[in-house]
């Protein structure tokens, strides 16, 4: 009896050791299988579902089934004024907003890294924009814009200046987004650069300092050079972010006045969901996507960031 | 231990607040507004009358409309009940998210809505509008009336504006003298819908439409269209700076502060012209229909209407709902909570019309009687997009008026495929 419980035991035992050691080989795997499910589940699906609809014409009628249309979305693309319009609004956004914001960001991490370096607690101020969400940035900057009761037109009023329309205006509509998003983050740039100017190494600077350079000359010969990794990164990001540009657009403007703020992303949302065009909506994203992708694998080659 | 514990039941509360709808007898998808916050009261009282839970989702405007056609596409039956703008049915109705109410109102008895309600309050329940069967019931009697300062008009010599050279005359004294912070004119400017809905009465009261009668020809760019197009230019220019942003709540806000004398506006903003906690001008607003252009006024209807959802499982209590809910009782109750009735009966209780706050009814009566609904096209959203986006334009005086109309009608053509 005691022989044949023992037995079993030891069989146990064995098995158990079994499953142990199955488990050792296939660890890698298991460990992995989370991650794998959830990104099969969040992005590979959904990534495949977009190319699917992409090449169909979708009826909002679910009794109608959907229509091959091949090609026929992505030609769309070349005839549909509304969608160069928002593609120019989004490249013009790109390029001012990322440019104002490495600019400032640079700036002011180079004031603060050589002048103000103890100030802990202005660096931490400077970076509350950036921790905020988005739409409460949007209706803060609304209420700021607002044309009769607004902050700003309220200092312009006492100062004597004309009053603006901001947001309402055509002609700065565009202008008072930009300043929005400059607002919001510049101090991601500037938390960047910050961080590669702390990591800069001192001797190269000693040895310049010696041969009598310029504290400009530092900067251009030195410092650029030494940054430009950090800043091919935070350009690279801030690129990819701001031509999903959505919220500050949705609640300032809603693309308007005169489609002056129309940009891809709100373009999309309509074609989607206002208009139920669910194909045609899938294949601008996929150009947004295309088109990121092709611009970021540039850039990273530009600024030699793939070796 | 004590995090655990914690953490569990948090996820036991998340996983109840999702799955609340699911134990629902009825679910509703309503706009977070007034509308939507009426539609709440009443779905409290009825599940404490008939003991069955209904679940109120409430969304942003644009956003209800996303929501159910999400649900309708998908055929999800996650709401039973959607309470659409009226422009919105043909959308719904078209492409099968909507339930057929002939068979209801044959089960319970009935041929259909009762004569108490208002004729074009049925009409636009009915797809296509006013002749085919009854796809919604009415529930908020929203229709544009016509808002001014009665004082302010008076001191610039007109005591009720009848036509918009009125209003125009009016708004150039009050605005020239009013110094860049006090204006004759305020409407919605705003890109889209805002501008569409401000700039129809207009187009309509000078014998303009979208569409010929037939709807076999887009007529937008018209002379009356353009005769249309020079007032509400004349009008942007007595209104305030920035007015080309504005929507419902900007004009509100101005109307409800004192700088701003006349709009167009919807009735649900009434109760916030006359609370003394949200306006400066409590008494002091007059309420008349839509004034004349060369042919008589008329306001655009706007109405919030509920329907079922073809995937909806419970439609015959959502239906019973429904019925409930647009009773004569239950409109009463829905006109005390501010939102305006869709009811004869109502409109003439003097239990209502007795007090201050409803002396606006007998205009909003006439104002929806005289009413004209949005053009009926399943494409509208994409239509009052394409227009809208050329009527901002030419508030924002990039293009001229002309460009305006004219790309307008090719805009409108190209959508709907008629010449």
């Amino acid at each position: 009896m005691l022989k044949a419980d023992n037995g079993t035991l030891m069989a146990q035992l064995r098995t158990g050791r079994g499953l142990e050691r199955w488990v050792e080989r296939h660890l890698r795997i298991l460990m992995l299988a989370p991650t794998v499910l959830i990104l099969l589940t969040l992005t590979i699906f959904p990534s495949v579902y977009m190319f699917y609809a992409a090449v169909h014409k979708i009826s909002p009628n679910p009794d109608l089934p959907w229509e091959f249309v091949g090609s026929g979305n992505f030609a769309r693309l070349l005839s549909d004024g509304q969608f160069h319009v928002a593609l120019r609004n989004t490249i013009i956004f790109t390029v001012l907003a990322v440019t104002a914001e490495f600019l400032l960001g640079l700036g002011l991490a180079l004031l603060l890294d050589k002048y103000i370096r103890r100030l802990t607690f202005l660096k931490t101020v400077l970076m509350i924009p950036m921790m905020l969400p988005p739409i409460a940035v949007a209706i803060t900057w609304k209420i700021i814009y607002e044309p009769q009761f607004g902050v700003l037109n309220e200092i312009m009023f006492r100062l004597g200046l004309p009053l603006q329309a901001w947001a309402g205006d055509a002609n700065l509509a565009m202008f008072s987004i930009i300043v929005a998003d400059v607002w919001q983050w510049t101090p991601f740039i500037f938390l960047l650069m910050l961080a590669g100017l702390a990591s800069l190494p001192v001797e190269p600077y000693e040895a310049a300092a010696l041969d009598g350079a310029s504290s400009w000359r530092q900067f251009w010969d030195l410092t650029l050079p030494f940054l430009k990794p950090v800043i091919a990164i935070a350009l690279l990001l801030r690129v990819m972010d701001a031509l999903r540009l959505f919220d500050l657009v949705f609640i300032l403007t809603g693309g308007g006045p005169a489609d002056r703020t129309k940009v891809l992303s709100l373009y999309v949302y309509q074609v989607a969901y206002r208009f139920a065009d669910t194909g045609y909506a899938a294949a601008i994203s996929l150009f947004v996507l295309f088109a990121t992708i092709i611009l970021s694998t540039w850039f990273m080659k530009r600024m030699r960031l793939a070796e | 231990m004590v995090r655990k514990l914690l953490l569990s039941l948090a996820i036991a509360a998340s996983t109840l607040a999702i799955t609340g709808a699911a134990w629902a007898d009825i679910t509703i998808l309503v706009p977070s507004s007034s509308e939507g916050d009426g539609l709440r009261a009443a779905a409290a009282d009825y599940s404490k009358v008939k003991g069955s839970k209904v679940e109120i989702v409430q969304a942003p405007y644009a956003n209800v409309f996303e929501q159910g056609a999400n649900a309708g596409s998908t055929k999800s039956g996650v709401f039973d009940i959607i309470l659409m703008d009226d422009p919105w049915i043909p959308f719904f109705a078209e492409n099968g998210h909507l339930e057929d109410l002939t068979a209801y109102f044959k089960k319970a008895g009935i041929e259909g809505p009762d004569n108490d309600f208002l004729s074009k309050s049925l009409a636009v329940c009915r797809n296509p509008y006013n002749t085919g069967p009854y796809v919604c019931l009415p529930y908020v009697g929203n229709a544009q009336m016509f808002f001014y300062d009665a004082a302010k008009y008076k001191e610039a010599g007109i005591d009720a504006p009848q036509t918009w050279d009125d209003v125009l005359k009016v708004g150039k004294t009050l605005t020239e003298s009013g110094g860049g912070r006090y204006f004759g004119y305020v409407f919605r400017g705003g890109q889209g819908n805002p501008v569409v809905a401000d700039f129809m009465p207009i187009f309509w009261s000078y014998g303009a439409d979208l569409f010929n009668a037939d709807r076999t020809k887009v007529t937008i760019d018209t002379p009356e269209g353009a005769a249309a197009m020079k007032t509400f230019i004349a009008l942007r220019d007595v209104s305030p700076k920035g007015v080309e942003s504005y929507n419902a709540n900007e004009v509100g806000t101005a109307l409800a502060a004192g700088t701003a004398a006349s709009s167009i506006n919807w009735p649900n903003w009434v109760a916030t012209f006359e609370d003394p906690s949200q306006s400066k001008m409590v008494g002091k607003i007059s309420y008349t229909t839509i004034p004349a252009g060369t042919k008589p006024g008329s306001s655009e209807i706007g109405h919030w209407t509920m329907g079922i959802m073809s995937a909806s499982k419970n439609k015959q209590e959502a239906f019973d709902f429904m019925l409930w809910a647009t009773s004569p009782e239950q409109i009463k109750i829905s006109a005390e909570r501010g939102n305006p009735p869709v009811r004869t009966s109502v409109f003439s209780d003097p239990e209502l019309t007795s007090q201050e706050k409803f002396r606006h009814y007998p205009v909003l009566m006439a104002a929806i009687q005289a009413s004209t609904p949005r053009p009926r096209h399943p494409k509208w959203p994409e239509i009052e997009n394409a227009f809208g986006i050329e009527l901002s334009k030419a508030v924002a005086g990039t293009i001229t008026p002309e460009e305006a109309l004219k790309n307008a009608q090719a805009a409108v053509e190209q959508i709907t495929g008629l010449k």
